[in-house]
């Protein structure tokens, strides 16, 4: 099973120990302790989803909710002078486990982490093409997953994917070079 | 010196910034805040998406083409200002805009960055979630140094932590759960293309 082979799930699990700074039915946060800056903090599902877009609407809320209060106790408790909140989605962009996960930083002057870029020189007729090739996928954005008013334990049922296919998604992931 | 602010008048300029009602305030920062121009329509944008709550533009510095910027109409100024249902549905919005990319524009991956405070990296008086798309080797280098933590420390920094959550988690969280969601376009089908996205992912 793809579960038992993620490292999230077996931290979930408690078969890997971790310091947990919150938990509730569908969501755990833990202290990273290899982090960017002491006090980076790992937001991620229970349920395993290796990617953004496999996370159900109602839980992207829920995670996003935890992570904003995080970044608010950062700045309270550690006295930072900033937070970032930081999702890495897919192998190009920096992902390196095939379980979602947010990422809150704190930040203060001069600590080696870079989170900016050189701006890209477009022209006019560039930007209206990739303009109009995100309008037309995101005509449909608008209707989200209600959530659930039930209690959230029957919410947390497992990933509406077969095994199968998580096995699969996770070899995908793993060709790490 | 006319066109300085003299002590008195900066201090005059507190004193009513302070006396403004909720409200007045309110306006004062919109009219100060160029994205709250852009909201408006008073400054002219590229606009990929628009609800009642937000707006998405694309970044006109972008890191990488299609690099999006997902707006809230109201002005905030930090991500902890927001109230916990538009924290919710700013970040559905930007995880189908990250869909809209993988699909739209032929990328293998996306990034979405908050950055609260100018240690952070902010540089707009307006919060905002970055959406960007990504490529290999496209010369974006973010860097996540790794600095491991002394056992003592990961027990004093998480309990500070701990202490400083305080429950506030669960307490907002039925409010949350109560908050309206926005209807607008059609239900998308619930399942999402594995193997686009896998193909996409394993591209390496």
């Amino acid at each position: 099973m793809a579960k038992n082979t993620c490292i999230i799930c077996q931290i979930i699990g408690n078969s890997i120990p971790s310091k947990k700074i919150y938990e509730d039915e569908l969501v755990l946060a833990v202290l990273d302790v290899n982090g960017a800056n002491p006090g980076h903090c790992f937001v991620m599902p229970k349920n395993h989803y290796p990617i953004i877009e496999q996370v159900p609407d109602m839980e992207i809320g829920k995670l996003f909710q935890v992570s904003n209060k995080i970044s608010s106790a950062i700045f309270e408790a550690l006295g930072a002078q900033g937070t970032n909140i930081f999702v890495a989605n897919g192998i190009p962009a920096g992902q390196t486990v095939a379980h979602f996960m947010i990422n809150v930083i704190p930040r203060k002057e001069n600590d080696e982490i870079n989170l900016q870029w050189q701006p890209k020189q477009l022209s006019e007729e560039e930007m209206s093409t990739v303009e109009l090739k995100l309008k037309e996928h995101t005509k449909n954005i608008g209707y989200f997953e209600k959530e659930e008013k039930k209690p959230r334990i029957h919410a947390a049922k497992p990933a509406a994917l077969s095994e199968e296919e998580e096995e699969y998604f996770t070899r995908q992931m793993r060709r790490l070079p | 010196m006319p066109e300085q602010i003299s002590p008195e008048q900066l201090k005059a300029l507190q004193e009513k910034i302070k006396q403004m009602s909720p409200e007045e305030l309110k306006e004062f920062q919109k009219k100060q805040c160029i994205f709250c121009q852009i909201v408006a329509g008073k400054i002219q944008s590229r606009k990929v998406y628009e609800d009642e709550k937000t707006l998405a533009i694309l970044d006109i510095n972008p890191a990488n083409p299609g690099h999006v910027l997902l707006l809230t109409k109201e002005h905030y100024s930090i991500m902890p200002q927001l109230p916990d249902d538009e924290v919710s549905h700013v970040f559905m919005v930007a995880k189908a805009l990250s869909n809209a990319m993988l699909r739209g524009i032929e990328v293998q991956g996306t990034n979405i960055i908050v950055a609260n405070g100018i240690a952070a990296g902010q540089r707009a008086q307006h919060f905002m979630a970055h959406v960007i798309p990504r490529k290999e080797k496209d010369g974006v280098d973010f860097i996540l140094p790794q600095k491991p933590m002394e056992q003592q420390e990961i027990e004093s920094i998480g309990n500070r932590l701990i202490a400083a959550l305080g429950g506030a988690v669960e307490k907002e969280d039925e409010q949350a759960a109560q908050a309206p969601m926005p209807k607008k376009g059609e239900p998308k089908g619930k399942g999402i293309n594995l193997d686009d996205i896998s193909k996409l992912l394993g591209a390496k």
